[in-house]
């Protein structure tokens, strides 16, 4: 046991081998005059000079040390070294603006370039491994990612004015709020639609076995049916459709916007809602069904008061997997003009804008992983028993 | 938990080939033969000029599509399955708890958010799009290689162990045949979700069955609309029923 505590780290030891690399070699910023330019690449020794790659590579080189002789005392201070270093990749872009970017330029701006984001990624698996390494709840690993994301707030109110990716939110601020509430709008339609509708289908597939196959079926068939080819082929179907009904088109369906938007979503949704809906009610011990009936309940106060809860940390499962497919999905829907960040996505990507890109992806990607993160807590919460 | 899968699986066992083989010959009918379907596009359509897709041929199209697909699939299944079987062997348990985490949160990551996030690092055109759907179909296949390498039984391995078998030997004749089922999900989910993913491809930049939608969308032509989304279609249907007919049932 004491032999296999001392050897070294070699997950961790790669990871910040592989920080370090990519730290020096790649470029940290790219400055250009103005947004149609490309951007000059700058790596670390062009922005801060010698005394800067030494100053940055320091705490590397420590954890680096600490993970060879990973005790957990150590590896707790590597802990407390990697959120450092977390935190301080925005004050390096503050410091690397006001060092490379000329303020007499006001249509300078400055991009964030691939040795802060591989080094943001491999940093983030560091605090993985050693979260796990140390076996630190879900919720304190989730506590210490705040910390640079107070840095990261701190250093957007304070400087960073050069940053492309601000000018563009700036730009479109309005825009960029209206959008994201567009995208959770639809997401949580989406999903609640399907919340009911999946329990009604799940319940009654238990009732008719018949139809449980051909049920399934059809929901496998939906899900495999690619997202562009799905929103496609609503357009014409609901354009018809708004152009027959007057009452239809006076709701806001037609053939683009929310509407295909809608149904496409709801269709994907079904199949993993269904499915863990179904699993879960079916999963109950039936000897626990027989003492509740055996107690005098009735039929509803089964479903209600025994059936329903036992089974809601797979439902609840099921609208994890539904909740973080669908956020991704509506990105999709921004194409037939549905909204939401996809809209920035896409712009981005015609007006060859990498940042508006970047603008629409990260939210998504944020709001994917903290839908994940929460089902998931809520999930661990309610299963019998208690957190684990 | 995948009890439509198994049903589905069960159904197309009965049918053997014909599933694979009816939306195959359905798919090349539709491309060979879309403009015998222009009457049918000309309702929908009624007051533009061309009503089907003219600007490449839906045949190279296709053929670039599973390309695309192919390659990312082949790269991500070698890359995929090495990484987890690695990873399971004793050199490289230290890398498990973190391949593991890794390929689960990586899958939170939606897939055209990963897309849009590889062009501004590899900039426009095929090779992008293969690189970021090798990277996004890795996910399910390491997932999945581990669950099924993890889930053998310890006693299978320990007898396969004592009748003298080296570990080459034991992952090949052993470990790999037992988990080949799970396995073999992972790449079914992987190659379904990167078919989709390659049409929005065509937004950057890359030329596949995703122009047609992309063009009628941009145009406001649902007929070319429609064209690519058949395709699409047919294509996502045939290849998920060529994996359910591959995939052995699942024994309850």
């Amino acid at each position: 046991m004491r032999r296999e505590a001392i050897r070294p780290n070699s997950a961790l030891v790669s990871l910040l081998l592989a920080t370090l690399v990519v730290w020096l070699g790649l470029d940290t910023v790219s400055v250009s005059p103005n947004r149609i330019v490309p951007g000059q690449g700058v790596d670390v020794l062009g922005v801060a000079g010698w005394g800067g790659v030494a100053a940055s590579i320091a705490p590397i080189l420590i954890v680096l040390g600490l993970a060879w002789r990973p005790t957990p005392v150590r590896l707790r201070w590597a802990t407390g070294l990697v959120v450092l270093m977390l935190s301080a990749l925005p004050v390096w872009l503050v410091v690397a603006a006001a060092l490379t970017v000329d303020p007499d330029m006001p249509q300078a701006r400055m991009g964030i370039g691939g040795g802060v984001w591989v080094a943001l990624f491999l940093l983030l698996l560091a605090l993985i491994e050693l979260r796990t390494r140390l076996a630190l709840s879900r919720v304190l690993g989730w506590a210490l990612l705040l910390v640079p994301l107070a840095s990261l707030a701190a250093c957007l109110a304070l400087g960073l004015e050069p940053l492309a990716l601000r000018q563009e939110y700036q730009g479109r601020s309005a825009a960029f709020v209206s959008a994201i509430g567009e995208h959770l709008m639809l997401v949580g339609v989406a999903v609640s639609l399907s919340l009911m509708l999946g329990i009604g289908l799940a319940m009654a597939m238990r009732h008719w076995p018949r139809a449980q196959r051909m049920g399934f079926a059809i929901l496998n068939f939906l899900q495999t049916i690619p997202s562009l080819a799905l929103f496609g082929l609503l357009l014409a179907p609901l354009a018809w459709l708004s152009g027959r009904f007057e009452w239809l088109a006076a709701l806001g369906v037609s053939g683009i916007g929310w509407a295909p938007a809608l149904l496409a979503l709801v269709g994907y949704s079904l199949l993993p809602m269904v499915r863990n809906t179904y699993v879960a009610l079916d999963g109950v011990d039936p000897d626990v069904i027989d003492a509740a009936r055996g107690m005098g309940m009735s039929r509803g106060q089964v479903f209600r008061q025994v059936r329903l809860p036992l089974a809601l940390p797979v439902i609840l499962e099921g609208i994890r997997i539904t909740t973080v497919q669908a956020i991704g999905l509506t990105a999709v829907a921004a194409l037939i003009g549905a909204g939401g960040l996809g809209t920035f996505i896409f712009q981005g990507l015609g007006q060859a804008a990498m940042d508006l890109v970047l603008l629409g992806a990260l939210p998504i990607l944020v709001m994917a992983l903290v839908a994940d993160a929460l089902l998931g807590a809520l999930t661990d919460l309610l299963r019998p028993g208690g957190a684990t | 938990m995948s009890v439509g899968i198994m049903n589905s699986a069960r159904l197309s066992h009965r049918l053997g080939w014909l599933a694979p083989l009816v939306w195959l010959v359905l798919l090349l009918f539709a491309c060979l033969g879309m403009e015998e379907l222009e009457g049918l596009f000309r309702l929908v359509e009624p007051d533009s000029q061309a009503v089907i897709y003219e600007r490449a041929d839906f045949l190279v199209l296709l053929g670039r599509h599973l390309l695309v697909v192919g390659v990312a699939a082949l790269l991500a299944i070698l890359l995929g399955v090495g990484a987890a079987v690695a990873v399971t062997r004793p050199g490289g348990r230290d890398f498990l708890p973190l391949v593991g985490q890794l390929a689960s949160i990586g899958q939170t990551f939606p897939p055209v958010a990963v897309l849009a996030l590889a062009v501004p690092v590899l900039g426009f055109g095929t090779l992008p799009i293969i690189v970021a759907l090798l990277l996004y179909g890795l996910l399910p296949i390491v997932r999945n290689t581990l669950a099924g390498l993890e889930g053998i039984d310890p006693g299978v391995a320990e007898a396969a162990r004592g009748m003298g078998m080296t570990g080459g030997q034991r992952l090949r004749q052993v470990e790999l045949p037992l988990a080949a089922p799970v396995i073999l999900a992972g790449i079914r989910t992987s190659v379904t979700i990167n078919i989709a993913t390659a049409a929005i491809g065509a937004t950057v930049g890359a030329s596949n069955l995703g122009d047609p939608i992309i063009s009628g969308i941009v145009n406001g032509n649902t007929a070319y609309v429609l064209q690519g989304a058949l395709l699409i279609g047919l294509l996502a249907l045939c290849v998920d029923s060529l994996f359910a007919r591959l995939q052995p049932v699942a024994s309850s």
